[in-house]
């Protein structure tokens, strides 16, 4: 996938109209959850598939589980990845499934060791079934995990190492976990391996106030804060430029405002270049 | 194969002749509701929640004691037995 | 040890109880509200019922009694309609439990395969002997749906753009047919006839059979009228011979 045009996270209010009248972006990325029924939007997906590049971009493999991978979801999203032929595969160094119930949530993962083992074996399992290299994302952090004995950039780069993937470096989450824990951003970039970075996204974020503590929420319901802006810029020199994502989610606006967000990106890719 | 062709098996197939043959549109008012388009897709996502916020969390120690009212359009249902 | 880890943290999610650590409850309430939104795409007559608030605790609820399975949230709340028909606080809505049933049947059926429908014209070729004798299967998503109310102009009546006009609950009962189209859901009121012919199709009875049924269900059935409108709503599934 080329670098050069940022693209937009495809929103279902949005779908229609990008059918309609099919706008300029680097390249569309869709959450696997949502097109793995064969409903009318699949199949609206699969007529986009002439004009764009697609990213499939999972939300509930849930990478961190001890207990490994749901066998039936793995199954269908390597039916889907397999239909859709993507750029790009991605999914998040989280958790969202235990004991057979599924949490809609992105569960932080003690950085140890053994989770280390766990989350290997998973992407592994994962690369294996895909017969592709996925990239992995660094969540939004709200808890620092007392047993952690690694740093999340130092997991990830051990991840990397252990299973060949590739990362999704999210600025609007790198900037959200350093606030609500208190992480050097400078040093968690130092720690990644640079030549892993295959992909880099930006959304909106809140804050909270949170009994007189202001907490940063990832609810990808605004626009990019210039902090992000700032922040993004900075990965954009030091990776390169990297094929790039807006995502909205929450209180979704119109289409236009969403490409104006994402040709902001694509002119910070190519002053970069 | 037993062939058996009653007047009933024959009424049946003149009824489903006509109906192939003229158009439904034709034959009645069609008033199929359409009730979801492609904008329905997408519960999924990876966003958190900004209600999500840690100062909510005074609202947990009492969640049985909060019942809202339903406030919406069964305010224009009419004729129901309220149970209970 | 991962594993027990996450066993404790899954614990303090599904909960009502107060968790002292404050940045776990951004984790709670978001396990809570995001699946309490899910619902709502899936049930948004009953939303629109109820209204926001009412429909955001029931759907809490809802999800601490009976979480997902797997993480498609489409195919999330099979036994909420259910849940809703014991719901003490909705209670006084004695039809909301069954509009529910309308909303899942429609939110199956977006979510239904469309392909490989029956293509009448192989029908004018056949003798009446082997039409009559026909079973004829429904498409993925169908489903009659029946209700001792008014459902269908219960949803009709929850849409955005509706009027003021009252639904009297008199005018039930209901026969909904939820049908699968190219682009969407959608669902069309049948009579009695209509539905028990339907539903004696859909138990594996030939046409005539159903016929038969549908005219004891409703003297006056008319077969080509009913099959005209089960045909153009593309209902039925390919021929499988």
């Amino acid at each position: 996938m080329q670098a050069a045009a940022a693209g937009i996270g495809l929103r279902a209010p949005h779908l229609a109209e990008i059918d309609r009248t099919r706008p300029k972006a680097g390249f569309l990325e869709i959450h696997a959850e949502n097109y793995l029924t064969p409903s009318p939007a699949l199949a609206t997906v699969e007529r986009l598939r002439a004009d764009y590049e697609f990213s499939v971009h999972a939300v509930g493999l849930s990478l961190g589980s001890a207990e490994g991978l749901d066998a039936a979801h793995l199954a269908r999203v390597a039916a889907l990845v397999k239909r859709l032929e993507p750029a790009l595969v991605s999914e998040h160094l989280a958790w969202s499934t235990f004991g057979g119930r599924y949490y809609n949530d992105l569960l932080p993962l003690p950085f140890t060791e053994e989770a280390l083992d766990v989350v290997v074996a998973n992407v592994q399992r994962l690369q294996e079934m895909l017969g592709r290299p996925v990239a992995v994302e660094n969540p939004s952090g709200y808890l620092a995990i007392a047993q952690s004995t690694l740093t999340e950039p130092e997991f990830l780069a051990e991840l990397v190492r252990r299973s060949g993937c590739r990362l999704l470096l999210d600025a609007n989450n790198l900037h959200v976990t350093a606030h609500n824990l208190g992480l050097d951003v400078g040093d968690w970039l130092d720690k990644l391996p640079a030549d892993a970075v295959a992909e880099f996204h930006l959304a909106g974020h809140a804050e909270n106030d949170a009994d007189g503590e202001t907490v940063l929420i990832d609810d990808h319901g605004s626009a990019v804060r210039a902090e992000v802006w700032a922040l993004f810029d900075r990965c954009v020199r030091r990776f390169g430029p990297r094929p790039t994502l807006v995502e909205w989610d929450t209180d979704i606006p119109a289409l236009g405002v969403l490409l104006d967000e994402a040709d902001r990106a694509t002119r910070v890719l190519a002053d970069a270049a | 194969m037993e062939h058996r062709m009653t007047p009933t098996r024959i009424a049946i197939a003149a009824a489903l002749a006509s109906a192939i043959a003229s158009p439904a549109a034709a034959q009645m008012p069609m008033k199929v509701e359409k009730c979801y388009g492609v904008a329905k897709a997408g519960q999924n996502d990876c966003q958190t929640d900004h209600s999500s916020c840690a100062g909510t969390a005074k609202k947990d120690n009492q969640p049985d004691a909060w019942i809202a009212v339903p406030k919406g359009t069964c305010q224009k249902i009419v004729g129901g037995v309220v149970k209970g | 040890m991962l594993r027990e880890w996450q066993a404790a943290f899954a614990a303090q999610l599904l909960t009502d109880a107060s968790v002292s650590e404050k940045r776990l409850a951004i984790h709670r309430h978001h396990v809570a509200s995001s699946l309490a939104r899910a619902l709502a795409v899936s049930f948004p007559t009953v939303e629109a019922l109820v209204g926001a608030e009412f429909f955001r605790e029931t759907a809490r609820r809802f999800v601490m009694q009976d979480p997902p399975r797997q993480p498609v949230l489409a195919e999330y709340g099979a036994g909420f309609a259910d849940f809703l028909a014991e719901y003490a606080p909705a209670r006084g809505l004695s039809y909301l439990a069954d509009t529910a049933r309308l909303d899942w049947a429609l939110n199956v059926a977006f979510h239904s395969p469309y392909a490989g429908r029956l293509d009448a014209a192989a029908l004018a070729t056949m003798t009446a002997d082997d039409l009559a004798g026909l079973s004829l299967a429904f498409a993925p998503g169908v489903a009659l749906v029946r209700s001792a109310y008014p459902i269908g102009l219960i949803w009709k009546a929850s849409q955005p753009d509706a009027g003021d006009e009252p639904v009297d609950l008199a005018r039930g009962p209901a026969r909904v047919l939820v049908l699968r189209q190219s682009d969407g859901a959608s669902f069309v009121s049948l009579g009695e006839g209509e539905a028990a012919f339907v539903e004696a199709l859909d138990d594996g009875r030939s046409i005539e059979a159903a016929a038969g049924m549908a005219a004891a269900a409703e003297p006056g059935f008319d077969l080509s009228r009913a099959f005209a409108l089960l045909n153009t709503c593309e209902v039925f599934a390919a021929l499988q011979h």
